[in-house]
């Protein structure tokens, strides 16, 4: 069975790219949030193996967002997928349980090779 | 405006041109302005708060709006305008993102407020007096960018 994936990024495009890359190396996307509190309510009613998490958002931004969904389950994966690669921001998601840290702009492959070394552990 | 922050900006927009357009940038020669205005039709606004404050505008022609949009998404036809905006918004970001990771190397932490679109030529952007450097960059087939950046460390403007 596919491997079940939320992405959440505020920027359409960003869902749109990531939706893509995700589907054509066979994982199913089952929810795309659009802010962080999306995000929170997303995971505890689709219970994904995976989320994808931009740290930018309106509402509530991705740390905060991380720290909710890792105290509600503290073996969420979430993988961090954003174009603040500040060392402090890395740190700071890293500290709160966050398992990969993707710098964007990035190659599909970067993003498969971070999701399928999460899923397979 | 400081030199040295314009580098910063430079690499971070020839990076992500590379990555997301396949195409070789061109540096332009760099030009200043009394403030930040809108001199294209399509132009995606950030802010920028932090050890520095002000802005950066990038400003794009709808001819180059339209080519850039279409090669981040893959060459698609038909790209509503919802999806095609949000890819330049998203390229502003993705620019703004990695020029404060550059920043903060050189010891400005800052941070970068989320993209918003102004379309329409002479629009005046904001009242911060701070001085307007305007890089341009050639972006092969698709046109060219024309980055505005006015910025200013946070101890000069408190002091003004």
């Amino acid at each position: 069975m596919a491997k079940r994936i939320l992405i959440t990024d505020d920027a359409l495009f960003m869902r749109v790219t990531l939706k893509n890359i995700l589907t054509q190396n066979g994982f199913e996307v089952v929810g795309e949030a659009a802010n962080g509190r999306e995000a929170v309510e997303l995971y505890s009613s689709l219970k994904p193996d995976l989320v994808t998490m931009d740290i930018t958002m309106p509402e509530m931004d991705g740390l905060e967002a991380l720290k909710q969904i890792r105290a509600s389950d503290p073996q969420a994966k979430v993988v961090m997928c954003t174009a603040m690669g500040q060392k402090n921001m890395v740190v700071e998601a890293v500290q709160n349980g966050a398992k990969d840290f993707i710098v964007k702009p990035f190659q599909p492959e970067r993003v498969i090779e971070a999701v399928s070394k999460l899923l397979a552990a | 405006m400081r030199a040295e922050f314009v580098n910063p900006f430079v690499q971070a927009t020839c990076d992500v041109v590379r990555l997301t357009m396949g195409t070789e940038p061109k540096l332009g020669s760099l030009s200043a302005r009394p403030k930040i205005f809108t001199a294209t039709e399509f132009n995606v606004s950030c802010g920028i708060v932090g050890d520095l404050v002000g802005g950066v505008l990038y400003g794009l022609s709808s001819e180059t709006a339209y080519s850039v949009a279409k090669q981040m998404l893959g060459g698609m036809e038909e790209i509503p305008d919802e999806l095609s905006t949000s890819a330049l918004a998203e390229l502003g970001n993705m620019i703004s993102g990695n020029t404060s990771s550059k920043l903060q190397a050189l010891g400005f932490v800052c941070d970068i407020t989320p993209p918003s679109i102004i379309r329409g030529t002479n629009i005046s952007i904001s009242t911060i007096d701070i001085p307007a450097l305007v890089i341009p960059i050639e972006l092969g087939a698709h046109g060219s960018l024309e980055i505005t950046v006015s910025l200013k460390e946070r101890a000069a403007v408190k002091a003004a």
